[in-house]
């Protein structure tokens, strides 16, 4: 009787431990970590941020990016205006519009004035093995909150997030319609350079 | 506003804009967009228009104090309530309805003609609806794009849906004579002066015009959707990507 009780013990502890490591590589736990973290610290040096915006760069860059599959949505973002481009005019353009996101981030973070909030949200159907949306509420003026929303789907190195979609308007598919008749018309090196030097910042 | 009035505006600068020579037929988004030429003529004359709302906006701005002009934007979302109102008795959501009745008499009491928005400071969830959502819940999703003079970016569903909104809303239905003209002037200006922060944004894009459109149209799908619509169909992008044009090199049979 005690055996079975014992070994009934430690099969919960097993399966426990299983259950908290394939939670911890899920979307909505590796949000909640990341996130959670940048916001902490955004709260915390909300004016030494504001007087270097580069040393959040930084946080953001070393954060966020291992979350995110800029090659894909490069992809993504160059539709047909991509076929045929060499793979590492993919990459270099892939580069160029990831520091465009953290840029863009990190000034989105130092636009709340004061305490910066994020809430996420639990995972609500869609968890397939190919692709999921995990959905947060960031906390802006007066009690109101933003909808973001992060897409990600399975890679060979764990779920990477391809897209953020703020109040229903899609980073990919914003930037994609600028972008892929820009790339057509103009070609690729242009678009990379413009979009380097800062002259495109779309908004959100 | 004056619906005929309207009417006869949109009719004039129909007329006006046809009669333009030299059409575009580029078609950027032929699926939401076939009638792109005379939306860009629309866009055109309002970013004429612009040139005068604009400035008038920044005085605006610059004169009203913050929470003055929350207060405003306050007031406007506030008389927006009725037709949020409606609109979720038509959808069925009469839970969320009540809500929004209950909202509404708190912030014109205790919230001083709705100036003081006391409803989101109790955490009483706020809901917009409209005739446009309604229309497209019950099956009519899909509608052009469609550029309205002065008012701008709609579809050819939401567009008219506005004008039979504006019918039963206090400011159209309760608020006559001079005040109602006040009240319509001084909402676009407070509206124009909420998108002043995104002008330099809008400039700098390859193509504001279809900037604009993909912004609100993703919104206005959000809205629908109630701040929940289906995820894109990334699949079909990427198929964009991967199909590689036949070169032909070292491929012959």
């Amino acid at each position: 009787m005690m055996f079975r009780g014992l070994l009934l013990a430690f099969a919960c502890l097993i399966s426990q431990g299983l259950f908290a490591q394939t939670q911890a590589d899920e979307p909505v736990a590796l949000v909640e970590t990341i996130t959670g973290h940048i916001f902490a610290k955004v709260s915390e040096n909300l004016e030494e941020y504001k007087a270097e915006p580069g040393k959040l760069e930084a946080l953001v860059r070393d954060e966020l990016l291992p979350l995110l599959d800029i090659k894909y949505s490069a992809r993504l973002i160059l539709g047909r205006a991509g076929r045929g481009l060499a793979p590492e005019k993919v990459d270099e353009f892939a580069t160029v519009m990831s520091n465009l996101l953290v840029s863009r981030y990190s000034s989105g973070l130092l636009e709340f004035s004061s305490k910066v909030d994020i809430r996420v949200l639990p995972q609500r159907g869609e968890l397939n093995e190919k692709i999921t949306r995990v959905r947060t509420r960031v906390t802006i003026a007066d009690g109101r909150e933003a909808p973001v929303d992060y897409a990600f789907r399975k890679t060979p190195d764990g779920w990477k997030a391809f897209d953020v979609i703020i109040e229903g308007i899609s980073y990919v598919t914003t930037y994609r319609n600028q972008i892929m008749p820009e790339v057509q018309a103009s070609g690729i090196d242009s678009v990379i350079e413009r979009i380097g030097s800062g002259q495109l910042e779309i908004a959100e | 506003m004056s619906t005929r009035l309207y009417f006869i505006c949109v009719i004039c600068v129909g007329l006006l804009l046809t009669g333009c020579a030299g059409t575009q037929s580029r078609n950027t988004d032929p699926e939401n967009d076939p009638w792109e030429g005379y939306n860009r003529k629309v866009y055109a004359f309002n970013e004429g228009m612009d040139k005068v709302v604009r400035p008038v906006a920044v005085g605006y701005d610059r004169i009203m104090p913050d929470p003055l002009q929350t207060g405003v934007g306050n007031f406007f979302r506030n008389l927006d309530a009725p037709i949020t109102f409606i609109n979720q008795v038509l959808q069925g959501k009469l839970k969320q309805g009540g809500t929004t009745a209950g909202r509404f008499l708190l912030n014109s009491t205790l919230g001083l003609l709705g100036f003081i928005d006391v409803a989101s400071k109790m955490g009483i969830s706020y809901y917009n609806e409209d005739l446009g959502q309604t229309l497209a819940v019950w099956g009519y999703e899909d509608s052009r794009y469609m550029m309205l003079p002065f008012l701008g970016p709609s579809t050819f569903r939401d567009g008219p849906a506005r004008i039979v909104d504006n019918y039963y809303s206090p400011v159209g239905s309760v608020i006559g004579g001079n005040v109602r003209w006040g009240l319509f002037l001084v909402r676009g200006i407070d509206t124009r002066a909420r998108y002043l922060d995104q002008d330099a944004e809008l400039e700098q894009a390859y193509d504001p015009y279809v900037l604009m459109r993909d912004v609100w149209l993703q919104n206005r799908q959000y809205q629908i959707y109630d701040g929940d619509p289906p995820l894109q169909d990334y699949d079909l992008y990427l198929e964009d990507f991967d199909e590689e044009p036949d070169t032909g090199a070292g491929n012959t049979p």
